[in-house]
C-alpha cells in the first residue's frame, strides 16, 4: 500500500504542496496562531486523513489548501498552481475546474432541489448537460428517486450524498471533505463513507479530508496528526517524524 | 419567569434584524397614517372655516318675504349657544353729491360678519385693510365706483330714504358678496339700526332679511332640527356645503388626501405585515426550542402576544413623535395664507387609524404563523421545516387582506375608493399568476452556464415563489405609489388648467346692448380682450309641467336657485367648458327649447321634455328642456343654469351683456377711466379672491408634495423589508456559489441581472395596476377625464428594474467583501 505513496517521477509535481504554512487571525487585542510552520506533500490519487483534537487548526489547515482562503505565511501549491500567487478570481476557476467540496453540515442551498443542488457546480465551470451528468451522479449515490427533494425533505446521510454527488459532479482532481461525516449516526456515516472512497477510487481523485472517525481516517493512506496548529506524520511505526 | 422577562427586553429585540424592520415599519407606517389623517381633519376644519367666511357665518337663514322671521327663533339660537348676526338687504336710491342712484344696501348688524373679514379702504389712495365689523350708525361705506359716480369724496354725506349718513369707507369687498352677480347696483352697506329712520323698509316692499348663525357644527344641527318644521317656503336654510362654488378646488384636495391616506393605510400593513411575518417564521427555532425546555402552548402564545403589544406600543410611540412635528409644521403652513388663521388642533380621532392599522397588521400577520406552531407537539417542531406551506397560511393572509381593506373603506368612507384599489389588486394578482406560470414554463427550460443572463433566469426560476412574492409586493407598493402619483399630477393640471395667470379676474355687468361693441373695443384697447359676452336676462322658475314649481318638487329639497332670480341666457354655441350629458345642444336655427345646468336639473329631478315657465318681470316663458349640461362654475367665466337658443324663448325680453376678463394688477387705473366712460356698466373685482384661492392651492399642493414623499418613504421601506426577508439565504447562496467557483464578477452580474428583470416586471405591473385603479377613481372621485400615462408607464419599470439590482448589489456586498472560508464559517 504504501508503495502508491512513495516517489513520485519528476515530471509529475505533488498534486499539493504546503511550505511553511502560518496562519494568524487578528483579535480585538492580540493575534491567535492558528497553524505554525505546516510543511506537507501529497501525491497524485492518495488519500489523506487529517486528525486531531477540536479546535486543533484542522479546518483551518483545509481551507488553506483548498484555496478558499490565503495563509499568512507560507506557501500553497495545488496542481503546479501557487495559490497565494492567485487572483480571487483565478482561486474561483481552478475551484470550478478541479476542487471538490464536502463538509459536516451538508451546505446544501434549501431553495435548490437535489438535482439543482449537484448541477450547480457544473453550471458554474460551464460544463455541458449539467442535468443529464447530475442525474447520474444521484442515481450513483442512490438518490436517483429524489431528485427533485429540497434538502429538507431529505435525511441528514441522504442529504450528505447530496453533496458528495455535488463534489465529484465536476470531476475535480482533488476532493476535500470535513468531517463528511461527523453529523450522521455510525452506520449511515459508515455508508456515506463508503460511497466516498468507493467514488474517489472510481475518478482516481486526491482526497483529503479531516476526520474523527478512526476507522474512516485508517481507510486512507496517510494520516497526518495536528495539535495545536503543528502537523506530524506518524511513519510505519507509529512515532513523529521531525 | 425570568428566562420569560428577558425573552421580553425590546433591547434584546433590537439585537435581531427583523425586529428592527418590523419597527422601523411599524414607526413609518403610524407616522404616515396619522400625518396625514391629523392635516386631513385640520384641512377639513379650514375647509369649512374659509367658505363659511363666503357665508360670513356657518348658516344663513334667508327670508325673501319681507318680513323677520319671529324673535323666538333668534332667542332659541341664544339658548343653544349659536351666535348670532343680522342683515338687512334693498335697492333703494340714494342722494348726494352731484346726484342720485340705485343702489343694493346691506344692512348689517354689530355682530356681522360672523366668519371672514370686511375689506375697507379709508380714502381712495388709502392701503386695504380687514375688519371684522361693519360701519356704525349714522355712517356708511360705499363702493369705490359709487364714489366716483356721485363725485363724492370720504366725509361728504349720503341720503338713504329720510336718513342722511356720512361716507367714512370705501368698500372693496364683503365676505359674504364675492360671487353674487345679483348685485348689480352699487354696494352700499349701513348699520341695521338706522334702516328704520331711512323710512325705506316698509311692509310689502322687496326686502330680504337674512339671519347669521355660527357656533358648534352640532349645535347648529340640533337648531335646524328645531327649526326645519317652522319654515316657510320662503325661507332658505343656507349651509356651506351647497353655498357658492369657491371650495370645490379643497374638496378636490381634501379627498386627494383621503386617498392618500388610504394608501398610506395600506402600504403601512404591507410594510409592517411583510416584516412581521418574517420575523414570525424566523421564530419558528426558537419557539420549537422553548417547547423542548417545557414552555406549553398557551404560554408561548402568550410570551409572543405580549412582545407584540409591546412593538405595538413602541411603533406607536415612535411614530407619533414623528407625525406631531410634522403635522404642526403641514398645518402651520397652511394657516398661514389664511387671512384669519384657523386654530392649530389634534383631533384625537384622527389618530384612531394610524393606531388601528399599526396593531391590525402586526398582530394579523405576524401572530397567526406562531400561533399555529403552540398546535404542533413538541417532538415534530423538532423535524419541522423551517419554511411554511404556502397552503397553511393562505386562509390567515385572505383574513389579514379583508381586515385591511375594512381599515381602508373604515378610514376612507368611500366604498368606490376601496372597490379601485382592490380591483387594481386583483388585476395585479392575476397578471402575477400568469406571470409566474410563464416563468415556470419557459424558464424551466433555461441552463445555467458561465453566462451572467443564464445563471439569472436560472435563479430567478429557482426562486420562483420567493420572487413571485417579491415581484407581488413590490408591484403592489409601486402601483400605490404610482396612482398616488397619477392622482397628484392630475389634480395639479386640474388646478393649474382651472385658474391659470390670467384667469378672468373682473367681471363687467348690466351692459346695455347698444353699448357692447364699445366696452369690448375699450378693453381692446387697453390691450386686455374679453372673454365671451353673454346677453343675461333675470327672471324665476315658476312652473314645472304647469304645476307651480314649489309643489312639483318635494319639500325636502330647499333650492336656493328657486327662491333666486336665475341668471337666463341665450348663446349659439356651447362654451367650451361646458359638456352636454343628456340630450341635444340646440341645432342651427332651432328656436325652441332651454338647456338646463345638470346639478340643478338632478335636484329639480327634470328629464328631457319636461315644461319650464319662467317668470321674467310681468311675461311668462315656456319651452322644454333640451338638453342637459355641465357647466364650471369655478371657471370664473360667466355661467347659466338656464340657456336658450338664440331668437329663442328670451327674444325680445330686455337683456343687458355680462363678461369677465383678466387685467393685471398694474393696470388697475384704467378701471376709472372705464367708470367713468361707462358709468352705468358694473365692475366685479374677484381678483382678490383668485390670488387667495391661488395661494391656497399652492399651500396646499406643497403639502401634497410633503405627504408624497412620506409614502415613497413608506413605499422604500417596504422594498426594504422585502429584501432583507431573503437576505440570509441570498448570502448563504453567494457565499457556497463563491466556494464551488463561482467568480464574483459572475456572481454581481447574475445577481443584479435577477433583480432588474424582478423590479421591471413588478414596475410594469404596478403601473398597468396603477392605471387601472387610477382610471376607477377618476371616473367616481375627481371627475377628471382619463388618459394613460405613458410619462410613468415607461420610467417607473426602469427605475424599478435599477433601483432593484442596486439593491442585490447591495446584499452581496458582504458576499464579497470576505475570503469563502470566513463565509461558511459565519453561516455554520
Ligand atoms: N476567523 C477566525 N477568527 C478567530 N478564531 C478563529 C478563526 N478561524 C479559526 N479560529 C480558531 O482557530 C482554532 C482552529 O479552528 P479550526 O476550525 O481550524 O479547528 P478544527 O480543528 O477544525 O476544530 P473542529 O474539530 O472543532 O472542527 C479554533 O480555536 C478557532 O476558534
Ligand atoms: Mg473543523
Amino acid at each position: 500500500m504504501n508503495q502508491m505513496t512513495k516517489p513520485t517521477p519528476e515530471s509529475q509535481p505533488p498534486m499539493l504542496r504546503a511550505k511553511d504554512l502560518t496562519h494568524r487571525v487578528r483579535l480585538e487585542n492580540d493575534t491567535l496562531t492558528i497553524l505554525q510552520g505546516v510543511n506537507l506533500e501529497i501525491n497524485r490519487g492518495e488519500s489523506v486523513a487529517i486528525v486531531g483534537r477540536s479546535g486543533s487548526g484542522k479546518t483551518t489547515l483545509l481551507g488553506l489548501l483548498a484555496g478558499l482562503d490565503t495563509p499568512t505565511e507560507g506557501s500553497v501549491e495545488l496542481d503546479g498552481a501557487t495559490i497565494s500567487q492567485l487572483s480571487e478570481d483565478e482561486r474561483a476557476q481552478l475551484r470550478a475546474s478541479r476542487v471538490g467540496f464536502v463538509f459536516q453540515s451538508f451546505q446544501l442551498l434549501p431553495a435548490l432541489t437535489a438535482l439543482e443542488n449537484v448541477m450547480l457546480p457544473l453550471e458554474l465551470a460551464g460544463i455541458g448537460d449539467p442535468e443529464k451528468r447530475a442525474r447520474e451522479l444521484l442515481e450513483r449515490v442512490g438518490l436517483g428517486e429524489r431528485l427533485t427533494h429540497t434538502p429538507r425533505q431529505l435525511s441528514g446521510g441522504e442529504q450528505q450524498r447530496v453533496a458528495i454527488a455535488r463534489a465529484f459532479a465536476s470531476e475535480p482532481v482533488v476532493l476535500f471533505a470535513d468531517e463528511p461525516t461527523g453529523n450522521l449516526d455510525n452506520r449511515t456515516g459508515q455508508a456515506v463513507s463508503d460511497l466516498l472512497m468507493a467514488l474517489n477510487r472510481e475518478q482516481g481523485t486526491t482526497l483529503v479530508m479531516v476526520t474523527h472517525d478512526e476507522h474512516l481516517a485508517a481507510r486512507c493512506a496517510r494520516q497526518f496528526h495536528i495539535e495545536a496548529g503543528q502537523l506530524t506524520e506518524p511513519n510505519e511505526l507509529g512515532e513523529p517524524v521531525s | 419567569m425570568a428566562a420569560e422577562q428577558k425573552l421580553m427586553s425590546v433591547r434584546r429585540d433590537w439585537r435581531e434584524r427583523d425586529v428592527r424592520v418590523v419597527l422601523a415599519a411599524l414607526v413609518i407606517a403610524v407616522a404616515t397614517v396619522a400625518t396625514i389623517a391629523l392635516f386631513a381633519s385640520q384641512l377639513q376644519r379650514t375647509l369649512v372655516t374659509s367658505a363659511s367666511s363666503f357665508l360670513a357665518a356657518d348658516r344663513q337663514l334667508e327670508a325673501e318675504n319681507g318680513r323677520p322671521i319671529p324673535d323666538s327663533w333668534l332667542q332659541e339660537a341664544d339658548a343653544r349657544g349659536l351666535e348670532t348676526g343680522q342683515m338687512v338687504e334693498f335697492s333703494t336710491m340714494v342722494f348726494g353729491g352731484e346726484g342720485f342712484q340705485l343702489v343694493s344696501v346691506k344692512a348689517v348688524s354689530n355682530e356681522y360678519p360672523l366668519r371672514g373679514e370686511i375689506e375697507v379702504q379709508e380714502g381712495p389712495d388709502s392701503p386695504r385693510q380687514l375688519v371684522s365689523s361693519g360701519p356704525g350708525p349714522g355712517e356708511v361705506w360705499i363702493n369705490p365706483r359709487l364714489l366716483r359716480l356721485l363725485e363724492l369724496e370720504i366725509g361728504d354725506s349720503l341720503e338713504v330714504g329720510n336718513l342722511e349718513l356720512t361716507v367714512s369707507g370705501l368698500l372693496i369687498r364683503e365676505p359674504d358678496g364675492g360671487f353674487r352677480l345679483s348685485a348689480l347696483a352699487p354696494r352700499v352697506m349701513m348699520h341695521k339700526d338706522d334702516v328704520p329712520s331711512t323710512g325705506v323698509v316698509q311692509e310689502g316692499s322687496r326686502v330680504e332679511f337674512v339671519y347669521l348663525f355660527a357656533g358648534e357644527e352640532a349645535a347648529l344641527e340640533g337648531y335646524y332640527e328645531w327649526l326645519q318644521p317652522q319654515l316657510e317656503p320662503s325661507h332658505e336654510w343656507e349651509g356651506v356645503r351647497d353655498g357658492e362654488t369657491f371650495s370645490r378646488s379643497l374638496q378636490r384636495a381634501e379627498r386627494f388626501l383621503l386617498l392618500g391616506g388610504s394608501l398610506a393605510v395600506l402600504l403601512a400593513a404591507v410594510a409592517v405585515a411583510v416584516a412581521s411575518r418574517q420575523y414570525a417564521l424566523s421564530q419558528r427555532d426558537t419557539v420549537a426550542l422553548l417547547k423542548t425546555l417545557g414552555l406549553n402552548g398557551a404560554g408561548i402564545g402568550r410570551l409572543y402576544l405580549r412582545r407584540l403589544l409591546l412593538w405595538g406600543v413602541t411603533g406607536i410611540v415612535g411614530g407619533l413623535l414623528v407625525a406631531l412635528p410634522l403635522f404642526w409644521l403641514l398645518a402651520s403652513m397652511l394657516s398661514d395664507v389664511l387671512e384669519r388663521p384657523v386654530d392649530i388642533s389634534l383631533d384625537p380621532a384622527a389618530l384612531a387609524p394610524a393606531l388601528l392599522t399599526a396593531l391590525v397588521s402586526l398582530f394579523a400577520f405576524a401572530y397567526p404563523p406562531i400561533r399555529r406552531l403552540r398546535n404542533v407537539p413538541a417532538m415534530r417542531v423538532l423535524r419541522s421545516q423551517p419554511g411554511e406551506s404556502g397552503r397553511e397560511a393562505w386562509p390567515d393572509m385572505l383574513v389579514a387582506i379583508v381586515a385591511i381593506f375594512g381599515l381602508v373603506w373604515l378610514y376612507a368612507g368611500e366604498l368606490a375608493l376601496v372597490v379601485s384599489l382592490l380591483g387594481g389588486l386583483v388585476l395585479l394578482l392575476a397578471a402575477l399568476g400568469l406571470l409566474g406560470w410563464g416563468m415556470v414554463t419557459v424558464l424551466r427550460r433555461v441552463r445555467g452556464g458561465g453566462n451572467a443572463w443564464r445563471l439569472a433566469l436560472v435563479g430567478l426560476y429557482r426562486h420562483r415563489n420567493a420572487s413571485l412574492s417579491q415581484i407581488a409586493v413590490f408591484a403592489m407598493t409601486l402601483m400605490l405609489a404610482a396612482t398616488l402619483v397619477l392622482v397628484r399630477t392630475s389634480l395639479l393640471d386640474d388646478w393649474q388648467a382651472q385658474l391659470p395667470d390670467d384667469a378672468p379676474n373682473h367681471f363687467l355687468i348690466n351692459i346695455a346692448p347698444d353699448t357692447v361693441d364699445e366696452v369690448a373695443g375699450f378693453w381692446e384697447g387697453q390691450g386686455q380682450p374679453l372673454e365671451e359676452l353673454y346677453p343675461m336676462v333675470r327672471g324665476r322658475l315658476t312652473e314645472l309641467n304647469g304645476q307651480p314649481v314649489k309643489e312639483a318638487v318635494s319639500k325636502d329639497e330647499r333650492i336656493g336657485a328657486l327662491n333666486r332670480e336665475l341668471n337666463l341666457t341665450w348663446m349659439d354655441s356651447l362654451p367650451e367648458d361646458n359638456e352636454i350629458v343628456e340630450g341635444q345642444w340646440f341645432a342651427d336655427g332651432d328656436q325652441d327649447g332651454v338647456s338646463v345646468e345638470a346639478e340643478l336639473a338632478g335636484r329639480l329631478g327634470l328629464q328631457l321634455g319636461d315644461e319650464l315657465t319662467f317668470t321674467i318681470g310681468s311675461e311668462k316663458v315656456t319651452e322644454t328642456v333640451t338638453s342637459i349640461r355641465t357647466v364650471q362654475w369655478d371657471s370664473m367665466k360667466p355661467n347659466f343654469y338656464m340657456a336658450f337658443p338664440p331668437g329663442g324663448g328670451l327674444e325680445g325680453l330686455p337683456a343687458t351683456w355680462i363678461t369677465s376678463f383678466y387685467l393685471p394688477p398694474e393696470k388697475n387705473t384704467a378701471l376709472n377711466d372705464f367708470s367713468r366712460q361707462f358709468p352705468t356698466v358694473s365692475v366685479l373685482e374677484i381678483d382678490h379672491i383668485i390670488s387667495r384661492i391661488q395661494e391656497i392651492v399652492q399651500q396646499v399642493t406643497r403639502a401634497i408634495e410633503a405627504i408624497l414623499a412620506l409614502i415613497l418613504a413608506a413605499a422604500l421601506v417596504v422594498m426594504a423589508a422585502v429584501v432583507s426577508a431573503t437576505l440570509r439565504d441570498r448570502q448563504r447562496e453567494g457565499a457556497l456559489l463563491r466556494t464551488l467557483g463561482g467568480r464574483q464578477s459572475l456572481l454581481v452580474r447574475s445577481t443584479m441581472l435577477e433583480f432588474a428583470v424582478l423590479g421591471g416586471f413588478a414596475g410594469l405591473l404596478g403601473v398597468v395596476a396603477a392605471e387601472a385603479a387610477v382610471y376607477a377613481l377618476q371616473f367616481r372621485m375627481f371627475e377628471g377625464s382619463f388618459s394613460w400615462h405613458w410619462q410613468v408607464i415607461i420610467p417607473i419599470p426602469l427605475i424599478s428594474a435599477i433601483v432593484l439590482s442596486l439593491f442585490g448589489r447591495w446584499q452581496l456586498r458582504p458576499v464579497l467583501s470576505v475570503s469563502p472560508m470566513l463565509l461558511l464559517r459565519r453561516l455554520e
